[in-house]
């Protein structure tokens, strides 16, 4: 079987002239396509370095990391930043998006970087920000949005492009409850109608319930990873009108 | 390039993330510009004129003068009726006479101006009034009385007329209609017989001042009298037509080295010297070159002003984003790209910056050559006697100048967004998004 991501003994340190601090310790996982995958832990057990990894946005000391059939290790800067256009999405903690562009644009971003035309960019958009309950704000800049409704034009961005992979660390982390429970309903939603496999990380146990398999990391090693049979779940349209 | 226009759009807006910074570093750049235009204008301005006032207080753009006396200074040196008549005709030619606006024949000479109260040393420059005024600005300085008339009679009994400066009418204690006793050394002409003619003896006339001028240098008009050539030929015991030298202006500074290049071809005569006015006054044109030096190291200092004023604002607004170009490099953008947004964001900036520099640059520019700069109002107690003679400075900008300066402006603000650019583009993902 091909795994949407596969890592091996993967090892990672900083270093800060003498200081060295270990952030990943040998971690081996596989997730497969489609998988709605949480990663937990506490501040500084390596949830973001993981993922930053699995994304190709930093390189591992040492280890196996295969993202969509290709090996992360031996691919350049260039492969890897063609790799993130083309197959996998990211979601911010503190949505980033580009604070010059309205809504519509941000989320097009991707979609205009790997030249897709202009009617398939926007019939894309217009079906996404429908599906996630963001029709009518397409012409408003991010600072005209609420802290929900940016995180939910950053998913729309990292979904637009309909990659294997969708990364978002502590997408939730700014956001109150009922805006977070509504935009992991959002999220959940897209993973269930277009099989895309999400793994994110999170400190929040309400956000930990709904997902389908949780991973615990702890000093930079995995302590548990646990398949859920019935993750908590909730309606889809209500949670996302609530947001 | 696909995401052109993107990566365009995005430069434009990132301008106006911030208006008000925007508008005042452009403001700011865009003085730099303005100042760099209106110093380039003055100081082209200032150029020409003191180069005209220059030539025309003295030997003109271009001097014809007998062989050695650039060098001697020797009043005994002089042209021959041929070579004067020689130059006149070649100077009437189709293709030269276009170029000329005047020729005046000269005979100078040392001699001695003597008043009922005074004496001094004096420089005698005996001319053809008519073609005087062509050529020397002397004539246009009158302060009192009129300037020499081609009408007035060498001599039949009467004193010939004469002009002098103001400096030393002061000094002789004399006004229009006074009369002077000019007296000097008869010229010894080569090759003529020392027993018969009367080189070496002291020769007086009887002068009556008929003009006053006062030029502004004070080596003018304490030195300078103008009498009637005939006049001067016969007190100087000149004979044949002879004359020390014939000064001509052209229509264009630009053309003197032409004109003259053109005469020594036509003056084959060994003992012909054609000199231009960089040949023939190199203290001039060695205070404009140093002048020119000088302005170029201001004007290097205001560019180098405006390229750390781009280098700073850029640098700035790279280093307030970079949290925000490593989402973007993390999206997908290309480091090439992100280094063409930031290098399109300076652009946008320095043509702003250009827009705003022109229209300030160019109305001011505009004023000071219409109504020109007073320099009375910054010199109270006199202007400096060195380089412009004409207290009103006009600005000349050419088209050549203006698409230097903007030129050499957007190169640089080019070049400098390079190194932004290249931070931009080389910003490490992982410490962009704090890893850690």
């Amino acid at each position: 079987m091909e795994w949407a991501v596969e890592l091996m003994d993967v090892r990672k340190t900083y270093r800060t002239g003498p200081i060295e601090v270990p952030a990943l310790r040998g971690i081996s996982l596989q997730v497969g396509q489609g998988e709605f995958v949480a990663t937990a832990g506490p501040s500084g057990s390596g949830k973001t370095t993981l993922l930053n990894i699995i994304g190709g946005l930093d390189r591992a000391d040492s280890g196996e990391i295969w993202v969509a059939g290709q090996n992360l290790q031996l691919m350049s800067s260039g492969d890897l930043a063609y790799l993130r256009l083309q197959r996998i999405g990211f979601v911010f903690q503190t949505y980033n998006l580009l604070p010059v562009l309205t809504a519509f644009e941000n989320a097009e971003f991707t979609l205009l970087l790997q030249g897709v035309s202009a009617s398939i960019r926007r019939e894309r958009v217009e079906k996404l920000f429908s599906e996630i309950g963001l029709s009518g704000l397409e012409n408003r800049r991010p600072a005209e949005l609420s802290g929900g409704q940016q995180q939910r034009v950053a998913v729309a961005r990292a979904m637009v492009t309909e990659p294997a992979l969708i990364l978002a660390d502590e997408p939730t982390a700014n956001l109150d409850s009922a805006t977070a429970i509504a935009l992991l309903d959002v999220m959940e939603h897209l993973n269930r109608a277009t099989n895309t496999t999400f793994i994110f990380s999170t400190h929040d146990p309400q956000v930990m319930e709904r997902a389908h398999r949780m991973i615990r990391l702890q000093d930079g090693q995995i302590v548990s990873d646990e398949a859920r049979a019935n993750p908590g779940n909730a309606d889809v349209a209500s949670a996302t009108r609530s947001a | 390039m696909t995401s052109a226009p993107l990566l365009i759009k995005v430069s434009w807006r990132n301008l106006w993330r911030n208006p008000r910074g925007t508008l005042l570093t452009a403001l700011a750049l865009g003085l730099g510009l303005s100042l760099l235009l209106i110093s380039l204008g003055l100081l082209d301005g200032g150029h020409e004129q003191t180069i005209a006032d220059g030539v025309r207080f003295g030997p003109g753009h271009v001097v014809i003068q007998a062989k050695g006396y650039q060098e001697t200074n020797s009043d005994e040196l002089l042209l021959s009726a041929r070579v004067v008549s020689s130059s006149e005709a070649f100077l009437q030619s189709d293709t030269i006479k276009q170029l000329v606006r005047g020729v005046s024949p000269r005979l100078l000479a040392t001699g001695l101006l003597s008043s009922a109260a005074n004496a001094s040393g004096v420089r005698i420059m005996g001319v053809i009034p008519q073609d005087e005024r062509a050529v020397s600005l002397i004539p246009q300085r009158m302060i009192a009385g009129s300037y020499l008339s081609n009408d007035t009679p060498p001599s039949n009994g009467r004193p010939s007329a004469a002009v002098i400066g103001i400096d030393l009418a002061r000094k002789l204690e004399v006004k229009v209609g006074s009369k002077v006793v000019l007296m000097t050394q008869a010229l010894r002409q080569p090759g003529a017989d020392t027993r018969n003619s009367s080189g070496d003896e002291m020769e007086s006339t009887l002068l009556r001042v008929t003009g006053i001028f006062r030029t502004g240098l004070q080596a003018v008009d304490a030195n300078i009298v103008q009498v009637p050539l005939p006049a001067a030929q016969s007190l100087l015991g000149v004979t044949g037509g002879q004359v020390t030298q014939v000064a001509l202006l052209l229509a264009e500074e630009s053309d003197s080295p032409l004109v003259a290049k053109a005469l020594r071809r036509q003056l084959t005569d060994a003992s012909v010297e054609v000199l231009t006015w960089r040949q023939s006054i190199p203290m001039l044109a060695q205070i404009l070159g140093l002048d020119h030096a000088f302005n170029y190291i201001m004007n290097g200092v205001i560019l180098a002003m405006v390229g750390l004023g781009i280098l700073n604002t850029i640098l700035m607004r790279v280093l307030e984003r970079h949290y925000e170009f490593g989402v973007c490099k993390a999206l997908g953008l290309r480091p090439g790209q992100l280094a063409v947004m930031v290098i399109g964001e300076s652009l946008a900036l320095t043509a702003i910056s250009l827009s705003l520099g022109l229209v300030f640059g160019l109305s001011i520019e505009h004023y000071f050559a219409t109504s020109g700069l007073d320099l009375r109002l910054l010199f109270r107690r006199g202007l400096p006697p060195a380089l412009v003679f004409d207290p009103i400075l006009y600005s000349r900008l050419s088209p050549n100048r203006i698409v230097w300066s903007v030129s050499i402006v957007f190169v640089m603000a080019t070049i400098i967004s390079f190194y932004p650019a290249l931070k931009a583009a080389r910003i490490d993902l992982p410490d962009a998004l704090k890893v850690l």
